[in-house]
C-alpha cells in the first residue's frame, strides 16, 4: 500500500478494516451507476437497494458464476412456487414465508449437489450473500403482484445485469487504487447525481419504445 | 434527419413526466385523493360528475364476518380501494339460481361467498395495495357495455383515457380490453389503445399492448380507425371538470359509457402512462408546451381550445388544400321538403350515376306526391325511348305537361342495364356534410333497394370521396 491517501492511512491505523473502507468508498459509485442506468439508459431493476445489495452479495461469493447461479435459482424457484401457491389463496406474509422456505431448501439442495459434483466453490459460498439472495424473493413477489409475471422476470434480469456491472466496477483494481489514493473522488458522485436528478431528456430505452413516432414518416 | 429531431423533441419521456409535470402539478394531497378510489368517488359526486354507484364497503374483518351477502344485487364489481393496475378486481355477471350466494364470472366459473371472504381478507390485508398497507374492499355496480363497442371489446367495458393539463384536454385514447389483458383496459397488461382525434372524437391509429401498431382487432376484420365516440364533447367536459375538483394539474381521466346511464367517470389518475403517445402517433410534450401558458377560465373554454388545437388535422389538411370536403360512400343527408319539412336519410354516393335520384315514397313525403301522381298518368307508349331520340322525347313531354304538373322542372330519360325509363325531375334542396346543394333530382321507385337515395356526379363537385 504505497500510494495511499493520508486520511486512509490514518483510518487503517485506527483499526478500520481495508475491505470496509474500500466498499464504503465504492458504494457511492455503485449507487450512482444504478441511478444513471435508470435515468439515462432506462434499465429499471428493483429500485436502488436491491441491485446495490446484490452487487455486494456477488462480491462476497468467491466466484461470480456461483452468485449468478444462486440468483437465477431463486428467481426460477420463486416463480414456480408462486404459481403453485396461487390456488391456495393465502394471505401475503404467510405466502412469502412459505416461498422463502421453499427457495431456501432449493438453495441448500443446490449447494449439496454442487458439493457432490466437486464444485466445492459453490458449497463454500458464505451464508450472508446466500441469505441476501433468498430474501430477494419478497421483492420479486411484490413486483409480480404489482406488475405481473413478465415484468417481474424482466426486472429481475435487469437487476442481475446492473449488479454484474457493479461487481466488475467494484472489483476493478485500478479504481480501487485511485480511490484509496484520492478517497474524496467518491464525493464527485453528488454533483453527478444532481445532474441526473434534473435530467428531463428521453431515456435510451424510450428511443426504442417510441420508435414508431420518432422515425420519419 | 430534421424530422427525427422534431419528433424526438415532442415526445414526453418518463423523466420529464415526473419532474416537469407530475411533481409541480400534482401535489401530495391531490395524489392521495387519486389513489383513494372511495374518496375520489365522493369528491366527483359532489362535483355532480356521474360515477358508478357504491353498493357496499368492508373495512375490517368484523364487518366482513357480519356482512349481509343477500344485500348484493345480481351483478357487481369488487375492488380494493387502493388497488392499482387492475389487480384484485373481481367482476360477476349474474347470480346462480337456487344456490345460496353464488355468483358467475365472465368465463362461467363460480364464486361462492366463501371464496369472496378469502379474497376480501386479502384486500383488507393489503395484498393489492401499494406498499402493502391495510386496505378497504368495496362493491360497486357493474357497468354495461355500449352496443357500439361490443364487437371491439373482450369481456370488459372499454374506457376513454384523457390527459388534461391546464384545463385543456390534450390527448385521448380509447382503451379496449382484449383476451391478452384478461378483460382489463390496461395497456401494460395487453389491452388495445386507439388514438382519438380531439376535434371530432373519431378514432385514428391503434397500438396493441406496449408497442405493436395495428389496424384491425387481431384475428378479425374490424377496423379500429373511424369509430365515432358518442357524447364526445360531454366526455371532454367531464375530464376538465374532474381536473378542477381534484386539483390534479396533470390528470389522467378515465371515463366510460354505460348502456343505460351514459357517460360515467371511472377513475382519477395522478401518474398517467406514456403509451397514449404511441396510440396517437404523436408526442405529448409538444402538445403540453402549446397549452402551458394559456390562461383558461372555464372548462368549456378549455374543451374548445383542446378540440381546436389537437384535432381534425388529417382531414382538414386535405380539405384546406383542395377546398373540398371529404365524404364516404354512404352519407347521412338532410332533405328539405316543399313546405320546409326536413327528412334525414342515408344516401349512397354513386359516381357511376350522372344525376341524383330519390325514391317515390320519399318524394311523396317531401311534398311531391301530386307531381308523381300526375306524371304517372301520362301515356308514354307513343314516345320512343332510344338514345337517338332522347332530346326530342324529353322536349315533347316537358312542353306538353309543364303547366299541368306542379314542380316538374325537367324529364329524365335513363338508359340502364335493367331497362330504360322516363322519370320526372324536380328541384330538391339537401344538405350533405354541412353543404347546401340545390339538385335536379329525378324520382323513381327504389323501395326494393337498400338506400332511398343516390347522389350522382352532378351534385358531387364540392366533395372528395374516400373509399374505405
Amino acid at each position: 500500500m504505497g500510494n495511499v491517501n493520508s486520511s486512509v492511512t490514518l483510518a487503517l491505523a485506527n483499526g478500520v478494516p481495508l475491505d470496509t473502507l474500500v466498499l464504503m468508498l465504492i458504494l457511492p459509485i455503485i449507487v450512482t451507476m444504478i441511478a444513471f442506468f435508470r435515468q439515462v439508459v432506462g434499465i429499471k431493476a428493483f429500485g436502488i437497494y436491491t441491485p446495490a445489495i446484490i452487487t455486494f452479495a456477488l462480491l462476497a461469493t468467491n466466484q461470480i458464476k456461483y452468485g449468478i447461479t444462486i440468483f437465477v435459482t431463486v428467481i426460477i424457484v420463486g416463480t414456480i412456487t408462486r404459481y403453485l401457491l396461487k390456488k391456495a389463496r393465502l394471505l401475503y406474509l404467510p405466502r412469502v414465508a412459505i416461498m422463502i422456505t421453499v427457495v431456501g431448501f432449493s438453495i441448500l439442495l443446490l449447494l449439496f449437489v454442487g458439493g457432490t459434483w466437486n464444485r466445492t466453490g459453490l458449497a463454500s459460498v458464505s451464508i450472508f450473500p446466500i441469505l441476501i439472495m433468498i430474501t430477494l424473493v419478497e421483492k420479486f413477489i411484490a413486483v409480480q403482484i404489482e406488475k405481473g409475471n413478465r415484468a417481474a422476470v424482466i426486472l429481475s434480469f435487469e437487476t442481475l445485469f446492473i449488479s454484474v456491472i457493479g461487481y466488475y466496477i467494484a472489483s476493478w483494481p485500478q479504481l480501487i487504487k485511485i480511490i484509496l489514493h484520492y478517497p474524496w473522488i467518491s464525493l464527485l458522485t453528488i454533483p453527478i447525481n444532481i445532474f441526473l436528478g434534473k435530467w428531463t431528456g428521453l431515456r435510451l430505452s424510450e428511443y426504442f419504445r417510441f420508435r414508431q413516432i420518432i422515425k420519419p414518416r | 434527419m430534421t424530422s427525427f429531431f422534431k419528433a424526438r423533441r415532442n415526445i414526453l419521456g418518463m423523466n420529464a413526466r415526473n419532474l416537469r409535470f407530475i411533481r409541480p402539478n400534482n401535489l401530495r394531497r391531490a395524489r392521495l385523493l387519486a389513489d383513494d378510489k372511495l374518496l375520489s368517488k365522493k369528491f366527483l359526486e359532489k362535483a355532480e360528475l356521474p360515477v358508478p354507484n357504491l353498493l357496499a364497503k368492508i373495512s375490517d374483518f368484523e364487518e366482513l364476518e357480519n356482512f349481509n351477502w343477500d344485500s348484493l344485487p345480481e351483478s357487481w364489481v369488487l375492488k380494493p380501494n387502493r388497488g392499482f393496475g387492475g389487480e384484485g378486481i373481481l367482476i360477476v355477471y349474474g347470480k346462480k339460481k337456487n344456490v345460496g350466494n353464488t355468483w358467475i364470472k365472465a368465463d362461467g366459473s363460480l364464486v361462492t361467498a366463501e371464496d369472496l371472504k378469502t379474497h376480501i381478507r386479502n384486500i383488507i390485508d393489503g395484498s393489492f395495495s401499494l406498499a402493502g398497507v391495510p386496505d378497504v374492499a368495496f362493491f360497486e355496480e357493474r357497468l354495461k357495455i355500449l352496443k357500439l363497442f361490443k364487437p371491439y371489446a373482450y369481456k370488459g367495458v372499454p374506457d376513454i383515457r384523457i390527459i388534461v393539463y391546464n384545463k385543456v384536454p390534450v390527448i385521448a385514447m380509447l382503451r379496449l380490453p382484449t383476451r391478452e389483458s384478461d378483460g382489463k383496459a390496461n395497456l401494460q397488461q395487453g389491452a388495445i389503445g386507439v388514438g382519438i382525434d380531439m376535434a371530432t372524437g373519431v378514432t385514428t391509429t391503434a397500438v396493441f399492448g406496449k408497442g405493436k401498431m395495428i389496424e384491425y382487432i387481431p384475428g378479425t376484420r374490424l377496423l379500429l380507425s373511424g369509430i365515432k365516440i358518442p357524447h364526445w364533447k360531454d366526455i371532454l367536459l367531464m375530464a376538465v371538470r374532474a381536473q378542477e375538483v381534484s386539483r390534479l394539474g396533470f390528470l389522467g381521466a378515465d371515463i366510460a359509457i354505460d348502456r343505460d346511464k351514459g357517460t360515467v367517470f371511472l377513475e382519477l389518475n395522478a401518474r398517467p402512462g406514456l403509451s397514449i403517445q404511441i396510440a396517437n402517433m404523436d408526442g405529448l410534450l409538444g402538445r403540453l408546451r402549446r397549452v402551458e401558458d394559456l390562461k383558461i377560465k372555464t372548462a368549456e373554454k378549455g374543451v374548445s381550445v383542446g378540440m381546436n388545437l389537437f384535432g381534425g388535422e388529417i382531414e382538414e389538411e386535405i380539405e384546406d388544400i383542395s377546398g373540398k370536403k371529404i365524404i364516404g360512400t354512404v352519407e347521412k343527408v338532410k332533405l328539405i321538403g316543399k313546405d320546409g319539412k326536413e327528412i334525414e336519410v342515408e344516401a349512397k354516393i354513386d359516381t357511376g350515376a350522372y344525376s341524383t335520384s330519390i325514391d317515390a315514397n320519399l318524394a311523396a313525403s317531401l311534398g311531391f306526391g301530386e307531381t308523381l301522381e300526375k306524371f304517372s298518368q301520362i301515356d308514354f307508349s307513343t314516345s320512343e325511348v332510344t338514345p337517338e331520340k332522347e332530346l326530342e322525347t324529353k322536349k315533347k313531354i316537358l312542353e306538353g305537361y309543364k303547366d299541368e304538373i306542379p314542380d316538374l322542372t325537367d324529364v329524365a330519360v335513363i338508359f340502364s342495364a335493367s331497362g330504360s325509363s322516363i322519370r320526372p325531375v324536380v328541384n330538391l334542396e339537401f344538405i350533405l356534410d354541412e353543404k347546401k346543394i340545390l339538385s335536379k333530382t329525378n324520382i323513381v321507385e327504389r323501395s326494393d333497394l337498400k338506400y332511398p337515395m343516390i347522389i350522382g356526379r352532378r351534385d358531387l363537385k364540392k366533395f372528395l370521396i374516400e373509399v374505405k
